[in-house]
């Protein structure tokens, strides 16, 4: 009866860990059908922003401090598109870098100044541990980002 | 059982039931407040290597990569490349990265690992498996709750002395300074 109650509760621990232990799932998953390619939200982001948008590429770079975004690459050469979520919302593993990803969100646009661009890229390379040179920053810029809501990254 | 002799015992229990994940969210907390100073989930190693300047631009062949891979001493096989512009390629290996810059022929090798211990007490701690780990952290919020209320009846011949009040009330007072100078 012992052996039996063990089992039991070893299965019902199981089953209630499982899926977060061996998911590669991130926050809400994937939901949408039909995948936007990255040049396609490149070439006219402004027709895109706000709407909820899948996107599926090689994980290129991923925050080495808190794994809270991710640059997916583009079908195109020398194009990528960052993936940003809420810090602890969704936490991507660095080891994640190289590995094909699905990830769904919103886009968003972001106009900055030139003093925004100084903070956000210093930040960056903080982050990273990149070198960064603070006079190749000239003027303000425009960049554009998908606010996570779900990721799926393959596990090779 | 009085009300004290039943707190003693709740206080008693839930404090052994406690002491584990108490380590490992102090031991975490510690290490994740230092996120500036290193990385508590990965080591990174990075090394830099050089090689001769490359004339290669623009969009590489597999071929390209591999006469590049061939000049770092790697084996010619690689699971996935990457150009962010027509001067650099990422070329990911078996988990690692290698950065090649073409016109200056620098190299930057970088391998990460999860660290043994940390990056599983962080896993916990940041909650990143979600689900039943959640109730599971929420039990130990109560229970941390519980400790601490039946802490207050834990009284020398059942009076609150002096001594227990104004330790009680520094304790309390102590998330109140870090409020007032820098919310």
């Amino acid at each position: 009866m012992k052996i039996l109650t063990s089992l039991v509760g070893m299965s019902l621990a199981l089953t209630l860990f499982a899926t977060s232990l061996f998911a590669e799932t991130y926050g809400a998953g994937l939901t949408l059908k039909e995948t936007t390619l990255v040049s396609a939200i490149l070439e006219n982001p402004d027709d895109y922003v706000g709407k909820t948008l899948q996107v599926k590429g090689l994980i290129v770079d991923v925050c080495a401090t808190r794994g809270c975004w991710m640059y997916i690459a583009g079908d195109k050469p020398f194009q990528k598109l960052r993936f940003k979520v809420t810090d602890g919302d969704m936490v991507f593993p660095m080891t994640a870098r190289g590995k094909e990803a699905a990830v769904e969100g919103i886009l968003q646009k972001f106009v900055l100044t030139k003093e925004q661009v100084l903070a956000r890229k210093n930040h960056h390379a903080e982050e990273t541990g990149e070198p960064f040179d603070p006079a190749s920053v000239t003027s303000g810029e425009t960049f554009f980002q998908l606010r996570g809501l779900g990721a799926e990254i393959e596990d090779k | 059982m009085s009300l004290r002799k039943l707190s003693h015992a709740l206080h008693r229990d839930a404090g052994y039931l406690c002491i584990g994940l108490t380590l490992l969210y102090a031991l975490s907390g510690i290490a994740v407040n230092h996120l500036r100073d290193w990385n508590p989930s990965y080591k990174v190693v990075r090394v830099t290597s050089q090689v001769a300047p490359s004339n290669y631009r623009g969009v590489l062949s597999e071929a390209m990569v591999f006469d590049l891979l061939r000049q770092i001493g790697e084996p010619t096989t690689y699971d996935n490349i990457f150009q962010s512009d027509p001067t650099s390629v990422m070329v990911f290996v078996e988990g690692r990265v290698i950065e090649f810059d073409l016109p200056s022929g620098q190299v930057l090798h970088e391998q990460v690992e999860p660290r043994a211990f940390w990056h599983a007490i962080n896993y916990l701690h940041l909650n990143h498996p979600k689900k039943a780990w959640t109730w599971v952290a929420d039990i130990y919020a109560g229970g941390l709750i519980l400790l601490a209320l039946t802490g207050l009846l834990l009284l020398p011949r059942g009076k609150m002395r002096r001594r227990c009040f104004i330790l009680t009330i520094a304790g309390c007072l102590i998330p109140v300074f870090p409020l007032l100078f820098y919310y």
